[in-house]
Parts: structure tokens; sequence; C-alpha cells
């Protein structure tokens, strides 16, 4: 059985704002699934409204098959991280992750079990006393996180966890709770805006625009077939160049000499794109365009180029080329680029969706 | 902060009008009231005569002081609990409003306005028992109201006149002190199965209490010191010695009585109590209640 179904899920607030027109998502049990967006695009309202947190306003929420549209936070059998913790400021780490085991009338004996055996499993135990204040971000993380875990829910709802966090604690934080997961197999959605946290965390990402599903896939299909512009631009680092084109008698016309034959193309304009890591440097005489630079980013085992292309109709949209390990380039060379024809991905300029070949 | 005066001179200047007004204003006076403490004088301030403590010794063997001692703390604490406890409640109820809520928050501030003696005056009329609405509906529902009689209708009205303005007052503390409360933290505690009430007795309520205290105290120093022109304003400190409290006393027994001996043994004894309260408040609420 399906463990966690939204069918149909909307939302609409009170003075007619429609947040989120509708969204079906099915997420099988142990999954771990992604909602990845950028600000504003109802990730976090999609979040709540699963917490009951949020009204749901058209459509069923369906937790283990049972309906929770109207249940109250607590009678969904779920355990929610907030952005800031949300730790109890007067508790100490023991009371923060046992009040929702007494608040449900568990015996004090079994609560000081289970948070024992939880606080072991994160490295919690010399901590027990103390309160928030006395901790250090990342362990507030954990004690957060421990006091979802010691309840055993149905399902974890995340909402950006380590969004204030240090960059490296972020890494170390992230791959734990990859790891937690794998361990406890419990269902999980996961709020964020950093790609790289959606990419390596996520079975499944959900790629959300203003309050719709652009995608939903593997990290690997989003990467590979993004299914619109939006998602192209989304998913991946440095992000994908899109250049305006024109298919023209079947051909597409990328203002440069290469023309290529694309039949199954109907639309007449067309968004050409292609990947910063797909693109290989070759000389003038040999390239399929050439390429001005503007600026280089050397992080030493990458170079990022910076620069317009020059096409034949003297448009020159800017373009970025990555190039594995440390070159040098200097402003305003010119480079001459080859775009191999298997990397590319065609969008309808209209519509902005990926045309199939 | 700390600021680094080149000149030695320019502090002290600039702390000098707020020094002259302390120095006009509060220590002359209670100067004088501590020299007047040690002398017994007549009505008509012609003669003088020291007596040493024998104001003090005559006070404090007095059980007309103990009874306004009693009197104080009976409204002093019914005075800062009701207060309390009010505020909390409608800041509680203001702080869920969403549409309208600065109306609303507005209208709960305006009584701070009020000068006290008018506080006391509105209350006066509105209890009066010939004429008052309150008093006439009490009397309608076969309540005889009458605090020109009755002490412990007295002391009620007194509570009501001085409580009032200071519900304003608490209500900003309280309604600032739920605002810092993050959202996410109710939020938390309600997926945690804690019910409203169960949220706000174990989440609210004690992460409310550095504001709770801090106006406890406040509270208490406003109803011992500050609520002299609402009792003179209503009930004059009567019937009897039922409203009397220890600072209405001083002026009763100084200006209608003309005991002036007394009158000052008993402010240099408020003195004392005001400098407790005052070191209590530096103690524990400078310090605030930490977590």
């Amino acid at each position: 059985m399906s463990d966690l179904v939204l069918q149909n899920i909307g939302k609409t607030y009170s003075n007619g704002y429609q947040a989120i027109p509708s969204i079906d998502l099915t997420i099988e049990e142990g999954e771990f699934i992604v909602l990845v967006g950028p600000s504003g695009c109802g990730k976090s309202t999609l979040l709540r409204m699963v917490a009951g947190l949020e009204g749901i306003s058209q459509g069923e929420l369906l937790i283990k098959g049972d309906q929770v549209n109207n249940k109250e936070p607590a009678d969904r059998d779920i355990a929610m991280v907030f952005q800031n913790y949300a730790l109890y400021p007067h508790m100490t780490v023991y009371d923060n992750m046992a009040y929702g085991l007494k608040n449900r009338g568990v015996a004090k004996a079994e609560i000081a079990t289970k948070v024992s055996a939880v606080a072991q499993m994160l490295g919690l135990e010399e901590l027990l006393t103390r309160r928030p204040k006395q901790l250090s971000g990342g362990q507030r993380q954990r004690v957060a996180m421990g006091r979802a875990m010691v309840r055993d829910p149905k399902v974890f709802l995340f909402d950006e966890p380590l969004s204030n966090l240090d960059a490296k604690l972020r890494v170390q934080m992230r791959v734990e709770i990859r790891e937690l997961q794998r361990k406890l197999g419990t269902t999980t959605l996961y709020v964020t805006h950093d790609q790289v946290e959606a990419m390596t965390l996520a079975d499944r990402l959900v790629v959300l625009n203003k309050g719709h599903a652009e995608q939903i896939g593997t990290p690997m299909e989003l990467y590979l077939r993004p299914a619109s512009t939006f998602v192209a631009e989304f998913i991946g680092s440095p992000s994908m160049n899109l250049i305006p084109s024109r298919v023209e008698q079947g051909k597409l016309q990328l203002s440069v000499d290469i023309q290529l034959d694309c039949p199954h193309v109907s639309a007449q304009s067309v968004m050409f794109g292609i990947r910063p890591e797909h693109v290989d440097i070759s000389p003038l005489d040999q390239a399929d365009v050439p390429f001005i630079v503007k600026a280089v980013e050397a992080l030493g085992a990458e170079t990022l180029v910076h620069g317009v292309l020059q096409l034949g109709d003297g448009n020159t949209p800017a373009f970025i080329v990555r190039v594995a390990g440390h070159h040098h380039f200097e402003g305003g060379e010119t480079l001459g680029l080859t775009l191999p024809s298997q990397a590319w991905h065609l969008f309808d300029a209209q519509t902005t969706k990926r045309i199939e070949a | 902060m700390s600021v680094y005066f080149p000149q030695k001179y320019l502090p002290y200047l600039l702390l000098l009008p707020q020094l002259l007004v302390t120095a006009v204003f509060f220590l002359w006076p209670a100067g004088q009231a501590v020299e007047q403490a040690f002398y017994q004088e007549d009505a008509f301030g012609l003669s003088r005569e020291f007596v040493g403590l024998d104001n003090f010794i005559e006070l404090f063997t007095s059980p007309e002081y103990f009874a306004s001692l009693l009197t104080t703390m009976v409204f002093s604490f019914s005075v800062a609990f009701l207060g309390l406890a009010v505020a909390l409640w409608l800041a509680v109820m203001a702080d869920r409003v969403i549409r309208g809520a600065m109306v609303y928050q507005t209208l709960l501030i305006w009584p701070y306005a009020v000068a006290p003696a008018l506080a006391g005056v509105l209350w006066w009329i509105l209890f009066d028992p010939s004429m008052g609405p309150v008093a006439l509906a009490l009397d309608a529902i076969g309540l005889d109201w009458n605090h020109f009689v009755n002490g412990d209708q007295a002391m009620i009205l007194v509570v009501i006149s001085a409580t009032w303005k200071q519900i304003s007052y608490n209500f900003l503390f309280f309604l600032a002190g739920l605002q810092a409360i993050p959202r996410s933290l109710l939020e938390a505690a309600a997926i945690d199965g804690a019910g409203p009430s169960k949220r706000f007795w174990g989440i609210v309520f004690p992460l409310l209490s550095p504001t709770t205290f801090f106006l406890l105290v406040v509270n208490l120093v406003y109803a011992f010191f500050d609520t002299f022109g609402v009792i003179d304003a209503t009930t004059q400190g009567g019937p009897g010695q039922s409203t009397t409290t220890m600072v209405y006393k001083v002026f009763n027994d100084g200006f209608v009585g003309l005991d002036l001996g007394s009158s000052a043994a008993q402010s240099v004894v408020l003195m004392v109590i005001v400098a407790l309260m005052t070191v209590i408040q530096f103690r524990y609420i400078e310090r605030k209640v930490q977590y």
C-alpha cells in the first residue's frame, strides 16, 4: 500500500490567492521525497498541509490509506523538523524529546527507554540534561531530529532543516539524515530550496514552480531529461545554457553554420539547451560556434568559463562552459566550442515543455 | 555600551539637568522628611521638638498602622494579580485576532493614557450608590451596593479602579511577549499532541515568565506607591480605614490630621520599602529569568 497519497491537493487562501492549484503525488513506503523549488513556489505550504498546520482547500490526503484532511496534526502520526528547530527553550533535551510521548500518555519507563535509544543513535546521551540554549547549531538540529524519531511516526516531514547550519555541517548532516532515514525506513517528505541537497537526498524529486509540479522523478531523470526549461535551469549547477532558436523546415537554426535535422519538431520557436559540462573546447576551425571569454572562475577541480556565444546572426547569448581541472583563459579570448548533439535538449519556447527526440 | 569623553566635565554637564531635578524634587524633600521624622511639630509649623525615635515607636505600636499595612497588602496583591490575569487573557485574545488587530490593540492601550484621578472619578460615578449605572444594576439583581458604608465593597471599588488603569500597561508587555514566541514552537507542540490549554500552560506561560515576573514587581510598586490619586478620587481611604493604604495614610495623617512627625516617619518607612523593591528589581529583573 502506498504510504502517503496526495490526490488533486490544492490550496486557496481566503483572500482568493491560489498558492497550489492541484498536485498529485503517490509516495511508497520508505521513500525519501524531496520537494524543491525557489522561494514562494508553495513547497513549504504543501508540507504544512501534509502536517495539518495549513488547511487543505481541495483534494484528498491519505496516510496509509486513511483520509486525514481534517485530522489534527497530532492525530496524523507524522513528525516534523522545523527550519529553526522549534525546540522548547525551557525544557531540557530529554524533556524536549519526551514531550510528544508524555502528551500521548506513554508510561514513564517506556519514555525513558525510547528517548535513551534515540539519544544513543544520535550521539546525544551526554546532552540530555542540557537546555537548547547550551547547544551548538548542529546539536540542536540533532535534538530536533531526535524529537521526531522518538515517536516512530509513519511520516517524517522536514522543512528546510539544514538551512541554518554552516556549509561544512550542512554536508555532514545531509549524509547523516540520509543514513538515518535508510536505517529507519520511514517515509520522508523533505523541503529544500537547495538543489544539491535535493539531488543527494532524494529517491524522487518534486520540482515545484508557482504551486504546480513541473516534474516528478529520480534525480538522474531530472538531470538527463528535464521536462521543462524551469527544471532544466533549476537542476544542475551552474544551470543549463538555454538559447532561443528557431526551427525552419525541420532544421534547427542556431544562427550558426551547423544545421541539424529535427523533423519531429513542429514548433517554430524553440529553446536550445546544453549543460555547461557537456560542451567541449576545440580548435576554432573544427568548432561549431565561437565563444568569447568574459570571466573565469577557477575552483581547482573544475574551471567555469563565463562568456558569450558569437552567433551568425549577430546575437551574443550568455553561455557558461564547465571544464574539468584547472585551465587558464584570458578575458576577451575567443575559444571554439563543440556542442555534441547527444547532449542537446530542446524545449518549446511557448509552452517551455521538453520536445522529445 | 560605554562612551569615552575626552573632557572630564562634559559628562557631568550633560547629566546636570537630571541631577538637578533629582536633587530638588527628590533628595531635598526626602532629606526633609527624614529630618522631620525625628521631630514633633505643632499643627501650624511654628515650633518643633526633637523626639528621637518616638515617632517610629509610636508607629510600630499602633494597631492602625498595621491595619493599613494589611490593607496595603490586600490591595496591592489584588491589583497585581487581577491586573496580570486580565491583561494576559486580553493579550492572548488580541494575539489571536487577525482582522483589525491594530484596532483592538490600540483600544486596549487607551486606559493607560487616562490620569489616575480621572480613572478614579470614572469608577466612582459608575459605582455611585444612588446614581451609578453599575451600582443600580447590582441593586437590581439583589446585591446592595454601597461602598460608603461597606468596607469590602470600597476595597473592591479601589481595586477595580487601580487595576483598570494598569491592565493596558500589562497588556502591552504580554502582547509583545506573546508575539516574540515563535509560531513554530506552538506548531511543534501541536504535532507533539498538546491541545490548546496544554500548549498555553506548557509552552506559552513558561516562556512568558520573565515578562510576568517583571510585571509583577512593576505592578506591586504601582499598587504600593502610585495609587494615591485613584483612592483619593473614589473612597478617600474610607469608610473608616478600610481603604487607607500606607501611602494614603501618609497624606491623611500629615495633611488632614496635621501630625507631620508621624507622617514623615511613615514616609521614611515607605522609602525603605521602595529601596528594597528596587534592589529586588535590579537583582532579578535586570538579570532576567534565563533559559
